[in-house]
């Protein structure tokens, strides 16, 4: 059977050039994510810190 | 009298035997000796061997379709894609995420050993392989079990068992094949180069992860979904601490209980007709090509993203990127602490590892859709 080389090109060239494609979008929407949950923490963190210090301060 | 122990003798399988069956025999003896001996891949080679050696019994017709008992197991189970998903969900269940979620960068080095595994395709093809049989060899470098079975069973069942052995067997192999490949490709400096030290990863982060990781790559290759989203389920059970006994169930019991019929059915693939050729054999050799190229291709990602990077990575890791899980990663904290005694490598690996996992699936999508 005659091997179709225009086909094998394409598929080694998506093939490589989308396993690349979907892994840095995952690494940039991972690195997103991440940082929007580390920002919501820590202002969260913040913000328990400056309601201990209120009540601290309420009750002093 | 007589002619009840005549026709005892002659309805027996002793008449049927052939040659090609006794040399199955004999792979069979080998793999068990293997698995048991030298505990290579146990859990799956052993069930492999027994398959191998019951179906090369003749007239017992374990493999007749509609009739053979293993056959039901391989129809159920493999050709109409249920056990491949199960042990991926299993296997999500076990995996940590965490090193790939304080570094995602090392997802790339989860593609670039699947780069490997294009080159293989390419290799096959000018061997004489047809496009599917080339994909279904290539897919052995991604150093991946369940999805090399679940696309052979799409691409090329007639390889089936030829893919899977192959597969197995080199992802028992790491710690000899990955090794002189590492040395090989990376310099003593490189190897002893000390990686930045990881961040803390918190809760939310670790359930996030899988949602978003199942939502973009089912949106962006969706033939990814059946194995995706069964891995990703696995690690949202395990990570939202909620539901420890479908957790255990999941890595345990169904991962077990698969496990068997999986090995069963791949063995009993391999008959004496379809795997004694010189076809099958060539596999071998080039699944062994196929992961020395994974591996390079690691490797050499790795060190192209140094040239970009301000804290240096040891590019040891991206030897990692094949996705046999924690073998190469343990393989890669052994190198890297025979050059530098201090450099605690394996969680920076894992990174990169589990990353090859997603990779590979993400690999055997693209050849689905291309070639399906």
């Amino acid at each position: 059977m005659e091997t179709d080389w225009s086909k094998v090109l394409e598929v080694f060239g998506s093939g490589i050039i989308g396993v690349f494609l979907v892994m840095f979008l995952l690494q940039i929407l991972t690195q997103l994510s991440t940082r929007v949950i580390d920002a919501v923490e820590n202002r969260g963190k913040s913000a328990d810190v400056e309601t201990d210090q209120s009540v601290v301060s309420a009750k002093d | 009298m007589f002619d009840i122990f005549k026709d005892l003798i002659f309805s027996s399988g002793f008449f049927s035997l052939t040659g090609g069956n006794m040399v199955m025999w004999l792979i069979s003896f080998v793999l068990m000796y293997l698995a048991i001996k030298k505990q290579y891949e146990p859990l799956l080679l052993l069930p492999i061997a027994f398959g191998i050696l019951i179906v090369n019994l003749p007239l017992t017709f374990l493999m007749e379709p509609e009739h053979g008992l293993i056959w039901f197991f391989y129809h159920y189970g493999i050709e109409l894609d249920i056990i491949p998903p199960i042990i991926f969900l299993g296997l999500g269940a076990m995996i940590d995420f965490g090193p790939l979620i304080a570094n995602p960068k090392t997802l790339l080095l989860g593609a670039g050993a699947q780069a490997g595994l294009y080159f293989t395709f390419f290799a096959a093809v000018l061997f004489g392989f047809d496009l599917q049989e080339a994909a279904s060899i290539a897919i052995i470098g991604g150093a991946d079990g369940p999805t090399t079975i679940y696309l052979t069973s799409k691409l090329a069942p007639h390889l089936l068992g030829a893919t899977a052995v192959s597969a197995y067997a080199y992802m028992a192999l790491v710690p000899i094949i990955q090794p002189p490949v590492m040395k090989l490709l990376t310099t003593e400096h490189e190897r002893k180069i000390v990686m930045k030290k990881l961040r803390p990863v918190s809760k939310l982060q670790r359930i996030c992860f899988p949602i978003v990781t199942a939502m973009t790559i089912m949106l962006v290759v969706p033939p990814a979904a059946p194995l995706i989203s069964m891995l990703m389920l696995g690690n949202l059970f395990k990570e939202s601490e909620v539901v420890e006994r479908l957790t255990k169930a999941s890595s345990n019991e169904l991962m077990n209980i698969v496990t068997i019929f999986l090995g069963l059915s791949v063995g009993a693939t391999m008959t004496a007709g379809t795997f004694l050729n010189p076809k099958v054999l060539f596999i071998f050799f080039l699944g062994l090509f196929a992961f020395i190229v994974s591996t390079s291709a690691g490797l050499i990602v790795a060190k192209v993203m140094n040239l970009f990077l301000k804290d240096k990575i040891n590019p040891l890791i991206g030897a990692a990127g094949v996705s046999a899980v924690p073998m190469a990663a343990r393989c890669v904290h052994k190198v890297g602490s025979e050059a530098n005694r201090r450099n605690y490598l394996l969680m920076y690996a894992m990174g990169p590892n589990v990353a090859g996992v997603i990779g590979t699936v993400v690999a055997a999508a693209i050849l689905l859709k291309n070639l399906g």
